[in-house]
């Protein structure tokens, strides 16, 4: 797996459970990709085949996300501390046209649209899991 | 990176490392976020990220993500979802995450838990962070009482309990309100909590629900 610095894009992560898991995410399986795990650093991406698309529809939030199918390496960086993580699409998510407009902010900058839903494990590397969001650029 | 690390007031990564090899624990004492060069802010901790180290002797970060089945002095075991174990080290300058910024003596058996720290020579993990029970839904709600909202997550219901003082909502981005009374039933709502094991609900810390499909702001 490796990341690149093409831009994809930026906008709002957030994180989700996947994998044998505890609590209500006891049922939530292996992804769209079967491979996905809470404690591996994986994504979910909202363009990851023809139907995850017709499912999360960021176009109808104005966001224009490439086909990008399991396996893909995505650098997410954090837009105000820098650190970043290096993740693989391993799900179908997040459902971006549910939340159109919904904005996270830091230091006064915002970025709006949820494009990518992160693991625990990748999301707790450029932030805390509390916050539930976070803006973001994205790279491969 | 570098110019990330050199401007840290506080190498966390060094310290969790030092305070751990010191022995550090203070578990159940109630001091958990407080450090012997004072006071750390929960949230500003929960937020800043393990960067990787500059100096290779220090290893880079871990995550362990599974059941607590015993606390042992400052030391949690964990049963990993995939068969594996680990045992996260509880510290001084380790901040605990449990519905609200908390101390240790919070922790208990059952609890699931998601962990950030750093790999030990001991085979511990020395925890930054550490996130009981927490959970990031996206749910379908289903019915709303006064003191619960009923949620559907895939196939499956939920209880969400509504906490006085501590749940809030999000409404199409906007910043989180107290106010509960403009949630509908049939909304899509990502439901951040935490899971309460001995009954299987989740008490809820924020839900927030957007516009939906082709509202722009």
């Amino acid at each position: 797996m490796a990341c690149g610095s093409t831009s994809l894009g930026n906008g709002e992560a957030t994180w989700f459970c996947c994998g044998n898991a505890w609590g209500p995410c006891a049922a939530a399986g292996g992804g769209a990709c079967g491979t996905c795990k809470s404690s591996a650093l994986q994504a979910a991406w909202p363009n990851a085949s023809k139907a995850c698309w017709d499912i999360t529809r960021p176009d109808l939030c104005g966001e224009k996300l490439p086909r990008r199918g399991c396996g893909s390496a995505i650098k997410v960086r954090h837009l105000c501390s820098g650190a970043s993580v290096c993740v693989t699409v391993s799900d179908c998510g997040p459902r971006t046209r549910s939340f159109c407009g919904e904005s996270s902010c830091c230091d006064g900058v915002c970025r709006s649209n949820r494009v990518i839903d992160l693991t625990p494990a990748a999301f707790s590397v450029i932030g805390s899991l509390s916050s539930g969001t976070l803006p973001v650029s994205l790279y491969e | 990176m570098s110019a990330h690390r050199m401007s840290d007031p506080l190498d966390r990564r060094r310290f969790l490392t030092a305070a751990a090899l010191r022995g550090a624990t203070v578990v159940g004492t109630g001091v958990i976020g407080a450090t012997a060069l004072g006071a750390v802010d929960a949230d500003a901790v929960f937020a800043a990220p393990l960067r990787r180290p500059l100096d290779p002797a220090v290893p880079a970060g871990a995550f362990v993500e599974g059941r607590i089945t015993s606390i042992d002095g400052g030391v949690l075991e964990v049963a990993g979802s995939h068969g594996d174990y680990a045992r996260v080290r509880v510290t001084g300058a380790t901040s605990v995450w449990k519905v609200r910024p908390t101390t240790a003596a919070s922790i208990e058996t059952g609890d699931g838990l998601y962990a950030r720290g750093v790999p030990m020579p001991d085979g511990t993990v020395a925890a930054d962070a550490v996130w009981v029970n927490i959970v990031n839904l996206h749910t379908t709600i289903r019915g709303i009482e006064k003191t619960r909202l009923h949620l559907a997550h895939g196939s499956h219901e939920i209880v969400g309990n509504l906490l006085p003082a501590t749940s809030s909502a999000s409404y199409s981005g906007a910043a989180p309100t107290a106010d509960l009374s403009g949630l509908r039933i049939g909304q899509g709502a990502q439901v951040l909590g935490a899971w309460r094991p001995s009954d299987d609900s989740v008490d809820i810390v924020r839900v927030a629900v957007g516009p939906g499909a082709g509202h722009r702001r």
